[in-house]
């Protein structure tokens, strides 16, 4: 049980970039202004500048070209300094305007006056100024080792996991750009894997970053959308007409330009001016990525019709319908956070922040058959009233329920409506339950020698007293195989893991013991933690909470239900209160050290651990939490020496050591960090998370000499190379 | 064969169509996700030396460059296209603080692809992110015209080599589009692969015929006059095809570079049709070119931050 990857990154980051826009009309108007005015300058200058060149020709005779360009829509002054003949030029140009292609063509494109002004607002925050920022230093060198495993992750097919890296201090102009372009180039990258494991890729990515991927700027592929075949179609029937005009007129001015025959026209002629569409329609009609955009569309249509459905509802005044769990159910689905799927019922990933995680480990297990487990026994349950949900046309239902109500006798229909929500919210707790551990399957060893050992808890409780964290894993391993319903059997095997520095291993052990245990306060703290760790904020806080619901001192101070969404600010208070009631309770404040940590509010969080250790000076896990929480609040040389602390009380403490390699690497002291890491990994090489921050360190240190044994895992090698 | 390490990662390269030994290398720090940018320039040198290639000069840019193109009319002029929207025009005979001589900031994304055009000389078309196409001349400080028809990001564009008004330009909606600058819209669509298209060439030396690569890790070439079937699909790289590039010496020679680290040769008429296969980089191969001076020279930049020069047929590492 002990804190490491805790979140780290720039939630506190200051908005440095943003001050420097502060006022970005202002710097608009000046960026516009000037920088036309500068280009101006320039063109008069240039030709005289570059004069000594042989072959300088391509500025001062800028009047022909002008005129010589075919296809200009431009009508910008800007050439009103040009010789004479252009003036003709451009009368000609602007009377066969008037033909009225000018007014076809802005038709088409209404947005595009508009782009010169948003051109300067890409990213403006980190980009507006023209002034060289630097990437230099520790934090340019964290993310370019971080961003290269990212690109990697394609080739070893090894999924990307999130990792926790110390505050860069990216400005949000920066982030929107790592966002934005990752999200574009991993499709590249991962050809052939499916969306959903992009976007988990992706996620990944920006979740490390601490990015939100809340707004996708730049979606997935849109598929080849039926709007375009329409502005298409549209355009070519605009076109015949009004540009042959101008076509031809245009070429009464410079005739000698042309070939009348068009190259490009002669396809036209040869396959018809709609011939081509239609059979591009047909094709597109077998697109397989039209799927995509049609799902989407169909949420989207779903939306609005459950929406419509709310509002009838809500127009009316009977208090009951305004406490209708349906009601609920239904203002849900309007709002997005529920969407039917085929015939199941999902809940949005928008909804939950801990959610992404979920999906992406089930893509991780390959949709290990434990999951599918889960969702075929959910199905056999409420698969039925979802099937007659998802078939009743929404639409005639709001009619009918229109109909109904003014009749005022939906009330029956209503229960039972509400009655088969009911049911639904029941299976879909369970199924949710289902699939929060389908995440943590637990995955036993090979070749357990303990298996037979007459009494494998002891032993195993005995070989972590020892701080033999790999061997007692074994033995409890024993145990629980043994007795499948022993709680503390799974516990030790959760601390044991956790200690080990393998958070996948020890939720899911904890998880187990809570199935069999579950108000064990022990279990739900250490799910908290780990869940923490994990930056599944949403989860840690439910864990938390359960402690204080089960804890027989505060149980009572938590409103009897446990709410459907658990908000931070609440459980805090909480748990504050908490503390007020019995300050010497050690547990309360590290409780409340972890919940400043999700947070982030990194001093309150060595406050509440420091008054921990003062209570329980001999918990070494304690020094490592308070440790990892001084590291992730850039104080990487203090945490240095609580490391140090837990790691006196307990050499073995694998995760401890490998907490030292991520400080030293935060202070840019890549050699050291490799050989903590090393040191973690040679008493325990399954913890994943040190491989992957050994990987960033080898490459940060210019080691890639090493990468090959990091990648294969060859720990003799590393320690031969590294040794402590 | 030389060798040039650059700072960043590699995103393209081009030879100079006036030099035989300089060429043009645009890359971008942390892999252009974010970050700097930086043009090189750089000399060959023509005997046997110590420093087979040396660097002229280069040029920062506050943002990653993806991709560059010499000017076809003035032998010490490039266009740069840079990850924050913007082109930026370089004049090597200017001093250095004089340069970039012009910024043209009008595209809402990033800028992926410029090619200079190679009959008229006097513009050239550059496709971004913001899923436009936009043409420009040397003497205006604003576009000529704004091509919107794509649905997603416009990752290449080509010049026609003999039609001195039409281009092609290849985008993440899977089409390919032939555009003819006198007429209003696209003059066809090629639906040319299931996934994203990186990338498009034409021939050079028959105008009917466009290579394209794309995510679906097929190098195809068409004959946009029967557009419904490619004419080869060339099939051997291990990821998505990021870069194609057609011969300037041979009729039926494509070249192209991958996300799988490779770099193909291909004779797209025959039926064993990969001639050559290299594998010099250790990341991924995105930039290429092949010189129109030297018959057979080839040029590569990748991820790992390295630019290959060598002649087809030999290894890019000896030394």
């Amino acid at each position: 049980m002990a804190m490491r990857d805790l979140v780290t990154g720039g939630a506190s980051c200051n908005d440095s970039g943003s001050s420097s826009s502060s006022n970005p009309l202002g710097s608009l108007a000046n960026a516009l202004i000037g920088s036309s005015s500068k280009t101006r300058d320039r063109l008069k200058e240039i030709p005289t500048s570059t004069s000594s060149g042989s072959s300088n020709q391509f500025y001062s005779n800028s009047d022909e070209q002008l005129t010589a360009l075919p296809g200009s829509e431009s009508e910008y002054q800007f050439n009103q300094h040009s010789a004479g003949q252009d003036v003709g030029f451009l009368h000609n140009y602007r009377s066969a305007s008037h033909s009225g292609f000018t007014e076809a063509w802005d038709d088409i494109q209404p947005e595009r006056e508009s782009n010169f002004l948003e051109s300067r607002h890409i990213y403006n925050e980190g980009f507006a100024t023209q002034t060289q920022q630097s990437w230099d230093g520790p934090p340019q060198k964290i993310l370019s080792g971080f961003l290269h495993s990212f690109v990697d992750s394609s080739r070893f097919g090894a999924p990307f996991r999130p990792t926790a890296l110390p505050m860069l201090g990216l400005t949000k102009g920066e982030k929107q750009c790592i966002r934005n372009r990752s999200s574009i180039m991993a499709r590249h990258f991962f050809a052939d894997k499916s969306e959903e494991y992009i976007n988990a890729q992706v996620d990944a990515l920006l979740c490390s970053l601490d990015i939100d991927n809340d707004i996708q700027l730049k979606g997935p592929l849109p598929g080849r959308v039926r709007e375009l075949e329409e502005y298409w179609n549209e355009s070519q029937g605009l076109r015949a007409p009004v540009a042959d005009g101008w076509v031809a007129e245009y070429r009464q001015n410079k005739p000698e330009l042309f070939n009348p025959n068009g190259w490009a026209n002669l396809f036209e002629q040869e396959h018809g001016p709609n011939g081509w569409a239609s059979e591009f329609e047909h094709d597109q009609a077998q697109a397989v990525s039209l799927n995509q955009s049609n799902q989407h569309m169909s949420r989207l249509a779903g939306m609005e019709q459950t929406r419509i459905l709310a509002h009838t509802l809500a127009q009316n005044n009977d208090p009951k319908f305004k406490n209708s769990r349906f009601l609920q159910f239904v203002s849900k689905m309007s709002r997005g956070e529920l969407f039917v799927e085929g015939n199941q019922v999902k809940e949005s990933s928008i909804s939950a922040s801990g959610d992404w995680g979920a999906e992406y480990r089930q893509h991780h297990d390959g949709g290990l058959s434990w999951a599918d487990h889960a969702r075929e026994k959910e199905l056999l349950g409420d698969d039925k009233w979802v099937d007659e949900f998802s078939k009743l046309n929404v639409q005639d239902w709001v009619g009918e329920f229109e109909h109904q109500a003014e009749g005022a006798v939906g009330e029956d229909i209503m229960d039972s409506w509400a009655s088969a929500y009911d049911e639904y919210l029941n299976e879909q707790s369970v199924a949710k339950h289902n699939s929060d551990s389908s995440k943590g399957v637990y995955v036993f060893s090979d070749m357990n020698p303990y298996v037979g050992h007459p009494d494998p808890l002891k032993e195993g409780q005995e070989l972590f007293r020892k701080g033999l964290l790999s061997e007692s894993v074994l033995a409890l391993e024993a145990e629980v195989l043994k007795n499948p319903d022993n709680a503390e059997g799974w516990r030790l095997l959760g601390i044991a893991h956790a200690e080990n520095d393998d958070d996948q291993q020890a939720i899911a052990s904890m998880m187990r013991a809570q199935e069999v245990d579950p108000t064990n306060l022990e279990v739900l703290l250490a799910l908290g933690v780990s869940h923490t760790n994990e930056l599944e904020q949403s989860t840690a806080l439910k864990y938390l909470y359960q402690w204080l619901r089960n804890h027989s001192k505060y149980g009572t101070l938590s409103p009897e239900e446990l709410p459907d969404s658990l908000y931070y600010a609440d459980v805090a208070r909480i748990f504050n209160e908490a503390a007020q009631i019995s300050p010497e309770d050690a547990d309360v404040h590290i409780v409340l050290g972890v919940l400043y940590n999700l947070s982030r509010e990194y001093d309150k969080a060595i406050d509440s651990f420091k008054t921990a250790i003062k209570l329980k000076p001999h918990d070494y896990s304690l020094w490592n939490k308070l440790g990892a929480t001084q590291a992730n609040s850039v104080q990487s040389a203090e945490a240095i020496d609580a490391y140090q602390q837990a790691l006196d009380l307990k050499p073995n403490y694998v995760r401890a050591w490998a907490n030292m390699g991520i400080s030293y690497a935060n202070q840019g002291m890549y050699e050291e960090s490799i050989r903590y890491y090393v040191r973690a990994l040679a008493m325990n090489p399954k913890a994943d998370n040190a491989w992957q921050y050994l990987r960033i360190s080898l490459s940060c240190a210019s080691r890639n000499d090493m990468l090959e044994a990091c990648d294969s895992r060859n720990i003799d090698v590393l320690q031969k190379e590294f040794p402590l | 064969m030389p060798v040039f390490k650059t700072p960043f990662n590699g995103y393209s390269v081009k030879f100079s169509p006036f030099y035989e030994h300089r060429l043009a290398v645009a890359t971008s720090q942390n892999f252009g996700i974010l970050g700097n940018g930086r043009l090189h320039i750089l000399d060959l040198s023509p005997t046997p030396s110590p420093t087979p290639i040396s660097e002229l000069t280069f040029f920062d840019t506050a943002d990653g460059i993806y991709d560059v193109a010499w000017s076809e009319s003035h032998d010490n002029l490039l266009v740069a296209a840079v990850a924050d929207g913007s082109l930026k025009l370089y004049d090597l005979s200017l001093p250095p603080q004089q340069n970039p001589s012009r910024s043209l900031p009008e595209h809402t994304r990033e800028v992926h692809s410029v090619d200079w055009n190679p009959t008229r000389r006097d513009s050239f078309i550059s496709g971004s992110w913001d899923d436009t196409i936009k043409l420009w001349t040397v003497d205006r400080p604003t576009s000529v015209r704004t091509f919107k028809e794509h649905a997603y990001c416009v990752y290449s564009v080509a010049w026609n080599p003999r039609h001195a008004d039409v281009f092609a330009s290849a985008s993440g909606d899977c089409t390919v589009r032939v555009w003819d600058v006198r007429e209003p819209g696209s003059t066809m669509i090629i639906p040319g692969h299931e996934h994203e298209i990186l990338s498009c060439d034409w021939n050079k030396y028959d105008e009917c015929l466009l290579a394209t690569g794309s995510v679906d890790k097929t190098v195809r070439v068409w004959d946009v006059r029967s557009y419904r079937t490619p004419i080869a699909v060339l099939a051997g790289h291990g990821y998505a095809v990021r870069k194609v590039k057609c011969s300037p010496h041979h009729r039926n020679m494509v070249m192209s570079c991958s996300y799988d680290m490779t770099v193909c040769m291909w004779d797209f008429m025959v039926e064993d049709a990969l001639i050559g296969k290299y594998d010099q980089h250790t990341e991924f191969a995105v930039g290429i070119d092949m010189s129109v001076l030297v018959e057979g020279l080839l040029a590569s930049t990748g991820w790992d931050e390295m630019v290959y020069v060598w002649q087809h047929g030999t290894d890019p590492r000896a030394t």
